[in-house]
């Protein structure tokens, strides 16, 4: 496996902000690798300069060692499909495709044969002799799709493929990409979680401009699997109550820990001890990380799940609170995703 | 049925040039397909044929329509057929320059607004290509429009007046298509430097009007430039034109100036070849 696409110190400024501040990734040849992240961190940017459609302010983009002062050849590597796709209304879905073909090189016959097989490998067999504008979202989307691939590239550059798509419209193109990604190695922007995970090998997350975490998905998923202790509270004052001191205990907490760290060891311990909060709380205190509250839902993010847990129990016994659910298990990419983003 | 990608990929020899001659079919399989190849050289043989026949018929209008006392005798001496040629090209640059341009006001600026340029661009093509294809669909349509509809006129001002020498029309047919090609180059600068048609197509129009205002107004100073060559192209019919070094120095001007705005044009794409 060797590099096919390297990114390097990539920037991009309008004016005085920076859309994108500074990338560095590289995906591997036979890769899916997901651009992930909330609207306006940066990707479509990000894929524009990719493709040469948007000059960097800074950084180098490599397509299989190709950088871009040999621009011409980076393209012939590489198949585009914009957000979403706009072709010539007039022209029929196999004019399109074919033009496409000639445009990358292909002969007038032999731009027609691929067309044709392109359009049915997409399901647009019948709809290539009809007109575009009277396409759907998601024949678009295929179509962009068909005319991506006239060429043959080593590496297929998607910008939100399927985010604009009614259910059944995602469902194709998810499907057609599934089969896509044993062929080619394929990069797409989406932010949506769920389309990351079920499609690619690697995800790179972005958050405003920048890339907050990378990695293969499994990797990733393994390495920032946390324990999680949720629990649904019996609805009522005393309840809540209950929760919004022990989510304020834990961040006094922590911040206590922090200080900690920074002071030296021995000074800190009599600090430890005068402080506010309430000692038969400390076990639990001592294993939790966060808590966040939400409604009746108090989710405990722990180190050790069986201390937690034990002295979890204790606590709610202790305070004779009431609890309707109890459920132990890990933060899932979701919860990452969102932590990421949200800063 | 052959894979859909990178697995077997050949080498390809590439052609620049057939790039440029798909790209320029797919300009002229939109002429036809909007139908502009066939109602914009209508309008010019419209407009051609308008002026020797209201020329011809000016004195039977006048008696019919022009409530005249009875008795009066009209007297208007039939204008010479170059004359009429003149005044034809006349139409031509109001009216003819004013539809030709609306009709290239988005060549590019709808393409880049929608979208459809990045598609293109992301293909190993050059945006001078691109760009290239485009001038050459407004050459052709222009120079089809400004055939047809002078054509029309020498046949009715020969029909109705007087024969015109086709020496003198065809010289002056070629300078006036030179002064619409200035037009439409402007149009397309700026229909890439703009967003939007309208003003593309206002500030052409415009750009056009200050070029001939300019060198009708200092033809001393700026005779030279392309706003003369409507100017050139009328003493071309009317027989009078004669080789001087201010002719010619308009002829080399138009050519630079006309390489410089596609030149320009293509800076603009190459710098961001889709809008956000």
């Amino acid at each position: 496996m060797r590099p096919l696409l390297e990114v390097e110190g990539l920037v991009k400024s309008f004016g005085t902000t920076k859309a994108v501040k500074g990338l560095d990734f590289t995906v591997m040849e036979g890769r899916c690798a997901a651009l992930l992240g909330p609207n306006g961190a940066g990707k479509t940017t990000t894929i524009r300069m990719l493709t040469g459609l948007l000059k960097a302010t800074k950084g180098t983009v490599r397509i299989n060692g190709c950088s871009g002062s040999s621009h011409r050849d980076m393209r012939e590597l590489l198949g585009y499909v914009p957000q979403s796709p706009s072709f010539y209304g007039w022209m029929t879905g196999k004019e399109y495709v074919a033009y496409a073909g000639k445009l990358c090189g292909l002969t007038a016959r032999q731009a027609d044969i691929r067309a044709s097989e392109l359009l049915s490998r997409v399901g647009l067999e019948e709809a290539g002799k009809r007109r575009i504008q009277g396409y759907s979202g998601g024949m678009k989307q295929r179509l962009g799709l068909a005319q991506s691939l006239v060429h043959q590239p080593k590496l297929l550059v998607m910008d939100e493929p399927v985010s604009a798509l009614d259910p059944i419209g995602r469902r194709e193109v998810l499907e057609l990409l599934q089969e896509l990604k044993s062929e080619t190695t394929v990069l797409f922007s989406t932010h949506v979680l769920h389309d990351a995970e079920e499609l690619c090998d690697d995800i790179i997350i972005m958050a405003s401009g920048q890339i907050a975490l990378q990695g293969s998905l499994q990797e990733v998923r393994n390495n920032n699997r946390l324990p999680v202790i949720s629990i649904r509270l019996e609805e009522g004052e005393a309840s809540r109550e209950w929760a919004l001191t022990l989510k304020r205990d834990a961040e006094s907490f922590a911040q206590k820990t922090v200080e900690r760290e920074n002071e030296s060891t021995a000074a800190a311990l009599p600090h430890m001890t005068s402080s506010h909060l309430p000692l038969q709380r400390m076990p639990l205190l001592r294993h939790v990380r966060e808590v966040e509250v939400e409604g009746y839902l108090v989710r405990l993010i722990v180190d050790d799940i069986a201390e937690a847990r034990r002295s979890l129990l204790e606590e709610l016994l202790r305070e004779n609170v009431g609890v309707s659910k109890l459920e132990v298990g890990f933060s899932s990419l979701e919860d990452l995703f969102m932590k990421v983003v949200s800063g | 049925m052959s894979g859909l990608a990178a697995s077997e990929r050949s080498v390809r020899p590439s052609s620049g040039l057939s790039r440029f001659a798909a790209m320029f079919g797919k300009e002229l399989l939109e002429l036809v397909r909007s139908l502009k190849l066939i109602w914009v050289p209508i309008v010019f043989i419209a407009l051609g044929i308008m002026q020797p026949v209201t020329s011809y018929y000016m004195p039977v209008i006048l008696e019919k329509a022009g409530n005249l006392p009875d008795g009066s005798v009209i007297e208007i001496p039939l204008p010479t057929g170059a004359q009429v040629m003149a005044e034809t090209l006349a139409q031509f640059g109001s009216l003819g320059a004013l539809v030709i341009v609306l009709v290239f006001m988005g060549t590019v600026s709808s393409e880049r607004n929608s979208g459809a340029v990045s598609m293109i661009l992301v293909k190993p093509v050059s945006p001078a290509s691109y760009l290239v294809s485009k001038w050459g669909a407004m050459l052709l349509l222009s120079s089809l429009s400004l055939l047809a509809g002078y054509g029309a006129a020498w046949y009715y001002t020969g029909f109705l007046i007087e024969a015109v020498a086709f020496k003198a029309v065809l010289s002056s047919f070629l300078l006036y298509e030179l002064w619409l090609l200035v037009l439409l180059t402007l149009t397309l600068l700026l229909s890439t430097a703009l967003r939007s048609a309208a003003g593309a197509a206002f500030a052409a129009l415009g750009a056009g009007a200050v070029l001939s205002l300019l060198s009708n107004l200092f033809p001393k100073y700026a005779g030279w430039l392309p706003g003369a060559l409507p100017g050139f192209a009328r003493q071309a019919v009317m027989g009078s034109l004669e080789w001087s070094s201010r002719f010619g120095a308009c002829l080399v001007a138009t050519v630079m100036l006309l390489a410089a705005l596609v030149l320009l044009a293509n800076i603009l794409l190459r710098r961001a070849a889709a809008i956000d």
